[in-house]
């Protein structure tokens, strides 16, 4: 959890003119073009964009879940995609899926320990041991260690899906609209979690949505993407103070900035409107 | 004010009723009282229906049977459709798992399979003979054949089916492609794995009565057909009901063993 030992912090995503052509039978769809960002080390960085601009694209390439057909994604010094490699996921990137990917088969504490076991990083005991902590520290209680995730509410899953990610020590968060499925009141608690777990690991995060509240009230940087081809054409700054919690969803300059983003992807979606854009698979 | 206390007496019986008495239970012996009663009834009633033994024949005839024919004929039904269902297991799982987790195995078997499927396994009673020259091996091979598609089918859909995102988080905690199928990609699918054992239970049964019916090898299927050639009807109905309760039996056993393998899927 705690930064290397030369003091430069990891976790820097590199995104140097990503271009992702899918060609389906002959025909090129464009998902990405000339795509650029430089998210820093424990950033939290919010992507918001019309539907179908390609921000799951990028997030599987920077995942290694698929490749980019033009540029690189560097994180840190490693180049993690590009046309000249072969991609592969990895235990310093971790996703967590939009409507949730726990291995249903496996309790609690089963998911939890999985990467660390699978990988030979941890004995299961020592891989339970330090699951049990960071539940402590993440404020889960230990009690649901024994149940199986279909016993779970959707928030709870959500919350012991993010602590299976960081057993893994990644140096980025990839998250890919993972509150969609939660109610109102859930998703909030969620958001209030997810600041606490950033504030407390200063991972990197890269997180995608369609909810401008969220991105506005997360974020360190918001990455407005436009249209496909995807590409980002604004980079807002949230100059909102940490630690937040929720009073400053009413606050003015929050309703400033939200404004300002909807603004910038009102207009992308509009586009995307006109055109008839389907969303990419 | 009448009213009120009307109220009040009716709902100290209905709770003294509910105190005394279990109604669901009582529903449910009810339902196979009136199914024996309707059943004596008709063959009571009516003329056309008189050759058709009574419940309490049926119940009766058990006595004159000698137990040790029902036995022995149960135990020789028992083994050839155990034999054929984890036959159809064997041979059908692992074809199962590369048709539905590789697209060349798929291209290459899938259509020939689609071709021979819709044939009745009944229709092929009679071709049986080209393959194998014991009956005994014929049965089994026909109890084989029921349960092999089921088996494949099953296992095939519930690969093909299971939720990118879960490899995804595999590959992620450093999986390989040959980990991934015992650790993620069969685990995921054992639900629908089980559906199709448990469908392949229930055609064997049907496949084993038919082959023994023609077959002059003993079974239940051969005794229920020996019994109508000698026109001894109550032993003809409980033959059936045997055979019955052998599926039941074999169904909850398999339902069992998939409720052990997917527990996890129960939400209590």
């Amino acid at each position: 959890m705690e930064s290397k030992p030369d003091g430069k912090r990891q976790g820097r995503i590199l995104i140097d003119h990503v271009e992702k052509v899918y060609d389906p039978e002959g025909v090129n769809v464009h998902a990405c073009r000339d795509c650029n960002a430089d998210i820093q080390p424990g950033e939290f960085a919010m992507v918001v964009g019309p539907s179908g601009c390609g921000k799951t694209t990028l997030l599987n390439a920077i995942a290694g879940f698929d490749n980019a057909t033009g540029g690189a994604i560097y994180l840190d010094e490693e180049k993690i995609a590009a046309p000249d490699i072969v991609q592969s996921p990895g235990a310093d990137r971790m996703v967590v899926f939009q409507g949730g990917a726990l291995f249903p088969w496996k309790t609690v504490m089963g998911n939890i320990t999985y990467g660390p076991v699978m990988q030979g990083k941890m004995r299961v005991n020592e891989a339970v041991k330090e699951a049990r902590e960071l539940m402590d520290r993440l404020g889960l209680s230990q009690e649901i260690e024994r149940l199986y995730p279909d016993n779970l509410s959707s928030g709870m899953k959500r919350q012991v899906e993010i602590i299976r990610a960081l057993i893994n020590d990644p140096k980025v968060l990839l998250l890919d609209e993972p509150f969609r499925a939660l109610d109102n009141i859930s998703k909030g608690l969620m958001h209030e979690y997810l600041l606490s777990v950033f504030e407390l690991t200063q991972k990197t995060i890269f997180f995608i949505t369609h909810d401008l509240d969220e991105a506005v009230f997360l974020a360190d940087r918001i990455f407005v993407m436009t249209t496909r081809p995807g590409t980002f054409k604004a980079v807002i700054e949230v100059d909102i103070p940490r630690p937040r919690d929720f009073r400053v969803l009413a606050t003015e300059r929050f309703v400033e900035i939200r404004e300002h983003v909807k603004a910038e992807v009102e207009e992308e979606s509009m586009k995307a409107f006109e055109a008839g854009e389907r969303e990419l698979a | 004010m009448s009213d009120h206390t009307a109220t009040i007496e009716s709902q100290f019986w209905r709770q003294i009723s509910r105190t005394f008495v279990n109604w669901s239970l009582f529903r449910q012996i009810m339902s196979f009282v009136l199914f024996l009663v309707l059943w004596s009834a008709i063959v009571v009633a009516v003329d056309y229906f008189q050759q058709i033994p009574t419940p309490k024949a049926v119940f009766m005839a058990l006595f004159e049977t000698p137990f040790k024919v029902v036995l022995v004929n149960m135990l020789k039904s028992f083994i050839r459709v155990l034999a054929g269902f984890f036959l159809g297991i064997l041979i059908g799982f692992p074809i199962g798992v590369a048709i539905g987790y590789s697209k060349v195995a798929k291209g290459l078997i899938f259509p020939a399979f689609e071709m021979v499927r819709p044939i009745p396994p009944i229709a092929w009673i009679p071709a049986t003979v080209l393959f194998f020259v014991h009956i005994e091996s014929q049965i089994i091979f026909l109890t084989f054949y029921g349960a092999f598609f089921p088996v494949v089918y099953n296992t095939m859909g519930g690969i093909s089916e299971v939720d990118i995102r879960l490899p995804r988080a595999a590959m992620s905690f450093g999986l390989n492609k040959r980990q991934m199928l015992w650790k993620v990609i069969l685990p995921a699918a054992m639900p629908q794995i089980f559906t199709g054992m448990k469908l392949a239970m229930g055609i064997t049964w049907i496949l084993v009565v038919a082959a023994e019916m023609m077959a002059n090898k003993g079974g239940m299927g051969y005794y229920v057909w020996y019994n109508h050639t000698v026109m001894d009807y109550p032993h003809v109905v409980l033959g059936m009901g045997i055979i019955g309760l052998c599926g039941a039996i074999c169904s909850i056993g398999i339902a069992w063993v998939g409720n052990y393998f997917t527990r996890w899927q129960r939400i209590f």
